[in-house]
C-alpha cells in the first residue's frame, strides 16, 4: 500500500484545503435550472472568432513574413492584422474578461489570478468562490445537506453573448476563460480556464513511484507523489478523489488501484473498478473514466490518464488531474446544461479542466518535454475535432473557440528561445525550439480549416489576449516593502520563512502585496487592521508607485517596473473600489517572484528564474499586446480587447450599451 | 454439455438471424415476446390451473374478510392465519412450473448474453486478451504468444501476473474482419474465437472455458477447451453493450425481463392461462 508524502508546509496545505475543499462537494448539490433554448435569429451575417490565448504579434509577424502561417498571411491580407491592446494587468482572467463585458477590470471586477481577503489578509481565488449548503443533518459520521451548495463565477458584468442573446442572436462561445461556473444564458457555452479539476483544483496530478521524488503542490495545484512498493511485480495504491461532503471532516476519497507488471517486458496492467487496460512502457492510456463514492448513490465520475514512464529498474506512472466528466458532470460546465453531455455523446471524454495541459507535471520533471507535448497534442486534437463539428453546425450568430496551445506552450517552452534566459538549455533548445513556432504553425492549420469551412457571409476575427515574453527574473515585492519600510514582521521573525503573511505586524504595515500583479495599502475601514488613513491614501500610493516606477535592476541596469498603475486611474466602472491601489505593469523578462504572490519575503530582491515556466505575460500591457487579426478591415489604428468587443456587437446591429466602454473595431 | 449449448444456440442463432441488421431492440422485443409465450405454455402445461384459480379466489375472499372484519380483531386474525395458508399453497402450486422453466430460461439466458451483453469493437479500439492457465504452469517462465486474426493486431508485449497465473495481452482492432485466435504456449495451440461483426446485433464469445460443466453452462458460445490442458480459459473482454433508450443505457437484462413479464401478463387472458 502505498505511504503518501506528507508535505512539510502544512500552513500552505492548510491554506489550500480551506479554500479548495468545498468545491467538489458541491458536486451533488443541485444546480441552476437546465436553460435548453437559445437566441434563434437568423442572421445575414456570421462571425467567427478564434481566441488562441497569447498569440504574440511579434513571433505571429516574423512568422507570417518567413511564409509560415500562409493562412494568417492570407486573412490578414483581406482585412487588418494589428496589435490589440491588452488589459491592466495582461493577465488571462483578466483580459478575457475585458473581452467578454467590453469593460476595464473596474466593470468586471477581475483585477488579478488572485484577489485578497481584507479582514484575513488571505488570498483568494478571483474567479470563482464554492459556498457550502447552509443546512445539513448530521447523523453521528454521515452528513446529510438539506440544502444545495452554490459555486458563484465572480465576474461581473454582462458577457457578449448575453447581449447577443437579448438581441435573438445565437451564439455558441467554446471554452473562453473567466466563465467558470458558465453564467447563465440559453447560449450554447462551456467553460474554459477557470475550471477546476474534480477535486476543485486548478490542476492536482498524481504520480506513484518507488524512487525518491519530491514535488511542489503549487498555489491551487500541482501534484502529490504517492511512495509505493513493488512487491512480487505488483504495485497497490489509491488515487485520491474529492473530499466527501456527506462525511463529518470531509475526508478524501480515493479509488483503490493495482499495477501488474510483466517479469520481463517493459510492459503492466492496470486494473481498478471495472476498467483493466494494459500500458506499454512510454504509452499514454488515453482518457479512463473513474467513480468516486460518497455514500451509497452518492458518486462522482471523473476523467484522467495514465501514463506509465517507466515499468523498470524504477516504477514510474503519472496519472492525470481529474477531469469532471462532461458525460456526468459533477460541477456544471455548459449552458445549457446537456450542452457538455452532447459533447460527450458525439466525441467521447475530453479535457474539461480549465488549464488541460499539466504545466506542473513538466515543472516538476515528472513528464519530460516530449512527454509533455504528447498530452499537449491531445488537447489540440480534441478542440479540432470539436471546433470542426461546431463548423458544421454553426448557421448563423457568432461562434466563438478558443485554443490554449499557445499559451501553455510558450509560457514552458519559452526558454528556448531566448539565449539568455537562465534556464536556457543549449542540447535541449537544439530539439525543442521548434516548439513555439511549431505551435503557431498548428493554429493557422486551424485557421485553415475554417477558411476553408465558412461562407463568404462570415467574418473571420483571430485575437489573442495578450503576447508572451521571457520570464528572466523574478521580483519580491514584499521583501521590497519590506526593505523600504512599508512593511513590518514581527519581532523575532525570520523573513524568508514566513508564508502567507503570518509574521506580518499589521499594526505597522503600510502596503502589501499579494496576488501576481497587486499592491494593497493596509488602509483603514478597508482592511480589518488598516493603518493607513483615507487622507493619506492618495499621497502613499504616488509615492510607492514612483519608487516603484525608479527601481533598477543593479545586473542589468534596466527598470523592473515600466509602469505603476494606479487602480483609480486606469479602471472604471462600478467596482473600482474593489481594485488593488497599484497594478505592477513590469518591464520586459521580469515578473513577480513564485513566493511574493503568496505573501512570502524571499532574501533576494530578483530572483534568476531558472523554472520551466519561462514565459510570461505580466508586464506592462505596452510590452506584450495580444493580436487582432480580421477578415474585415479595423478602423481603429489601436485597438483593444474592449473595441473587439464593441465591433462583434455593431457587426450584429447592436446598439452598444452604455456599460461596454470599447469603441466599435468595424 | 457442449451439444446441448450447440443446440439451444442454433435455435437462438435462427430466432435472431432476422433481427441482426436492425437495432436489437428488435431482436429483443421479439425473443421477449416468444419467451412469455413460451413460459405461459410451460406454465399452463405443467401448473394447476384450477387449483391456482382456486386459491386466487380464496385469497380474494380473505383479503375481503380482513377488510370487512378489521374492527373484531379475532376475526381479523384469523383471516390474515387463512391468507397467510393460501399463500403458502399460492406459492407451492408455482413451484413446479418454475422448477421446469428454470432450465430453459437458464439456457436461453446464457444464450442471450452472447448476443446482447457485448458489442463489437470498432476499428482502432484495443481489447484484453485474457489467459489463465493451470496451477502446474509457471507462468513467469511461461513462453506464450498470440495469433490474431486478419485485421486485429497484438498491440502489446503479454503481462505476465504471476499472482493469478494468467497472462494478457492487448488487441488492437484494425477493421472488424475477425476470425480465430490463437494462444501458442510451446508446441500447444488453443484457439479462440474472435468473431467481429458491424451488424447491430451478432454474437460474440468473450470466454472459452474448460471442462468444468458450470462454466460450460455460463459461457456457452464455444466448445470447451480439450481436457489435460494447461489452460484453465482464455477470454477476451469485448466492450459491454447496452440498450439505448430516451438517453437512458438499459442492461439488457433488465430490457427483458421487463418486456417478458409484460407481455406474459398481456397474453396470459389469450391463451387462457391462470397466474
Amino acid at each position: 500500500m502505498a505511504k503518501e508524502k506528507e508535505d512539510n508546509s502544512l500552513s500552505r496545505r492548510r491554506f489550500l484545503e480551506l479554500m479548495l475543499a468545498t468545491s467538489a462537494g458541491l458536486a451533488f448539490f443541485p444546480q441552476g435550472a437546465s436553460l435548453t433554448t437559445r437566441g434563434g435569429r437568423d442572421t445575414a451575417r456570421k462571425v467567427l472568432v478564434l481566441g488562441f490565448d497569447g498569440l504574440d504579434p511579434v513571433l505571429t509577424s516574423d512568422l507570417m513574413k518567413a511564409n509560415r502561417l500562409p493562412s494568417f498571411r492570407k486573412l490578414a491580407s483581406s482585412g487588418s492584422f494589428l496589435p490589440l491592446g491588452s488589459s491592466i494587468p495582461p493577465q488571462s482572467p483578466v483580459a478575457w474578461a475585458n473581452f467578454i463585458t467590453g469593460t476595464d477590470p473596474g466593470g468586471h471586477a477581475i483585477f488579478d489570478f488572485v484577489h485578497r481577503d481584507p479582514k484575513a489578509y488571505m488570498p483568494v481565488f478571483s474567479a470563482s468562490e464554492s459556498l457550502p449548503g447552509k443546512h445539513d443533518i448530521c447523523l453521528g459520521n454521515l452528513i446529510l445537506p438539506l440544502s444545495g451548495g452554490k459555486i458563484n463565477n465572480l465576474r461581473r458584468g454582462r458577457a457578449f453573448w448575453q447581449i447577443l442573446e437579448d438581441n435573438d442572436i445565437p451564439a455558441t462561445v467554446f471554452k473562453i476563460p473567466s466563465n467558470y461556473p458558465p453564467v447563465e444564458s440559453k447560449q450554447k457555452t462551456f467553460s474554459g480556464m477557470g475550471t477546476p479539476d474534480i477535486k476543485g483544483y486548478y490542476g492536482l496530478f498524481n504520480f506513484y513511484t518507488n524512487e525518491y521524488k519530491t514535488i511542489t503542490e503549487e498555489y491551487g495545484g500541482g501534484g502529490r507523489v504517492h511512495d509505493v512498493y513493488v512487491i512480487g511485480h505488483r504495485v497497490e495504491s489509491r488515487i485520491p478523489g474529492p473530499n466527501n461532503p456527506f462525511k463529518k471532516g470531509n475526508p478524501e476519497t480515493y479509488v483503490d488501484f493495482k499495477v501488474f507488471i510483466d517479469p520481463v517486458y517493459p510492459a503492466a496492467k492496470i486494473a481498478y473498478q471495472d476498467q483493466e487496460f494494459i500500458l506499454k512502457e512510454k504509452e499514454w492510456s488515453g482518457w479512463k473514466k473513474i467513480k468516486f463514492d460518497f455514500i451509497p448513490g452518492q458518486r462522482v465520475s471523473g476523467l484522467c490518464l495514465f501514463y506509465l514512464k517507466e515499468a523498470r529498474p524504477k516504477f514510474k506512472l503519472y496519472v492525470s488531474p481529474i477531469n469532471i466528466d462532461p458525460a456526468a458532470p459533477a460541477m456544471p460546465l455548459s449552458t445549457p446544461d446537456n450542452y457538455s453531455k452532447e459533447l460527450a455523446r458525439k466525441f467521447g471524454p475530453f479535457f474539461t479542466k480549465g488549464l488541460p495541459a499539466d504545466t506542473a507535471a513538466l515543472e516538476n520533471e515528472v513528464l519530460d518535454e516530449n512527454e509533455f507535448l504528447a498530452q499537449d497534442e491531445l488537447v489540440y486534437k480534441e478542440s479540432v475535432a470539436i471546433l470542426e463539428d461546431e463548423l458544421k453546425n454553426f448557421r448563423s450568430g457568432l461562434l466563438f473557440y478558443y485554443f490554449s496551445n499557445t499559451d501553455q506552450r510558450q509560457h514552458m517552452f519559452y526558454r528556448f528561445l531566448d539565449k539568455n534566459h537562465p534556464a536556457y538549455d543549449e542540447k535541449l533548445a537544439a530539439e525543442f525550439a521548434p516548439v513555439i513556432p511549431r505551435t503557431y504553425e498548428e493554429m493557422d492549420k486551424v485557421l485553415q480549416m475554417c477558411l476553408e469551412k465558412v461562407d463568404r457571409q462570415t467574418a473571420i476575427i483571430v485575437m489573442s489576449d495578450h503576447g508572451f515574453n521571457p520570464f528572466r527574473w523574478g521580483f519580491n515585492l514584499n521583501t521590497w516593502l519590506l526593505q523600504t519600510g512599508y512593511h513590518y514582521l514581527l519581532p523575532g521573525s525570520r523573513p524568508e520563512e514566513v508564508t502567507l503573511f503570518q509574521r506580518t505586524d499589521w499594526s505597522r504595515t503600510k502596503a502589501y502585496g499579494v496576488g501576481l500583479n497587486a499592491l494593497y495599502l493596509n488602509l483603514k475601514g478597508r482592511e480589518s487592521q488598516g493603518i493607513v488613513a483615507p487622507s493619506e491614501r492618495e499621497a502613499l500610493t504616488r509615492r510607492l508607485a514612483n519608487q516603484l516606477e525608479q527601481l533598477i535592476d543593479p545586473k542589468t541596469g534596466e527598470k523592473i517596473i515600466l509602469k505603476a498603475y494606479i487602480g483609480r486611474d486606469v479602471y472604471h466602472g462600478p467596482y473600482v473600489d474593489l481594485a488593488p491601489d497599484i497594478i505592477l505593469g513590469f518591464n520586459r523578462n521580469y515578473r513577480i517572484s513564485w513566493n511574493s504572490p503568496l505573501g512570502s519575503f524571499p532574501r533576494e530582491l530578483i530572483e534568476d528564474n531558472r523554472q520551466k515556466w519561462s514565459g510570461d505575460h505580466m508586464s506592462s500591457p505596452t510590452v506584450i499586446p495580444g493580436s487582432l487579426i480580421s477578415s474585415l478591415p479595423v478602423k481603429l489604428s489601436d485597438p483593444t480587447l474592449q473595441d473587439v468587443t464593441a465591433g462583434l456587437l455593431s457587426l450584429f446591429g447592436i446598439k452598444i450599451p452604455p456599460e461596454v466602454t470599447g469603441r466599435p473595431i468595424f | 454439455m457442449w451439444w446441448l449449448n450447440k443446440a439451444v444456440g442454433l435455435v437462438v442463432k435462427v430466432l435472431l438471424l432476422p433481427f441482426t441488421g436492425i437495432n436489437p431492440w428488435g431482436g429483443m422485443i421479439f425473443i421477449s415476446f416468444l419467451t412469455a409465450v413460451l413460459m405461459l405454455f410451460i406454465y399452463k402445461k405443467t401448473s394447476n390451473q384450477n387449483g391456482i384459480k382456486e386459491v386466487k379466489n380464496l385469497i380474494k375472499g380473505y383479503l375481503l374478510e380482513i377488510r370487512l372484519f378489521q374492527n373484531d380483531f379475532g376475526t381479523f386474525l384469523a383471516g390474515l392465519k387463512k391468507l397467510l395458508s393460501v399463500n403458502v399453497r399460492y406459492l407451492g402450486y408455482n413451484l413446479k412450473p418454475l422448477l421446469v422453466m428454470i432450465v430453459p430460461i437458464f439456457l436461453l439466458l446464457a444464450q442471450m448474453n452472447l448476443w446482447f451483453g457485448y458489442r463489437s469493437p470498432q476499428p482502432g479500439e484495443t481489447l484484453l486478451v485474457k489467459v489463465k492457465f493451470n496451477q502446474t504452469v509457471e507462468v513467469g517462465q511461461l513462453h506464450a504468444e498470440v495469433e490474431a486474426p486478419e485485421g486485429v493486431t497484438v498491440d502489446s508485449p503479454p503481462v505476465r501476473i504471476i499472482d493469478e497465473n494468467e497472462a494478457d495481452w492487448r488487441l488492437r482492432i484494425i477493421d472488424q474482419t475477425g476470425g480465430q485466435l490463437v494462444i501458442r504456449t510451446g508446441s500447444e495451440r488453443y484457439a479462440k474465437d474472435m468473431s467481429l461483426s458491424r451488424r447491430q446485433l451478432a454474437k460474440l464469445s468473450a470466454i472459452r472455458v474448460n471442462q468444468n460443466v458450470w462454466k460450460q453452462l455460463l459461457n456457452p458460445g464455444e466448445k470447451p477447451l480439450p481436457g489435460e490442458t494447461e489452460i484453465k480459459q482464455i477470454e477476451l473482454v469485448y466492450p459491454e453493450a447496452r440498450l439505448k433508450f430516451l438517453g437512458l443505457k438499459i442492461h439488457w437484462l433488465v430490457a427483458y425481463f421487463l418486456l417478458s413479464v409484460i407481455a406474459g401478463f398481456s397474453l396470459k387472458g389469450l391463451f387462457k392461462v391462470e397466474i
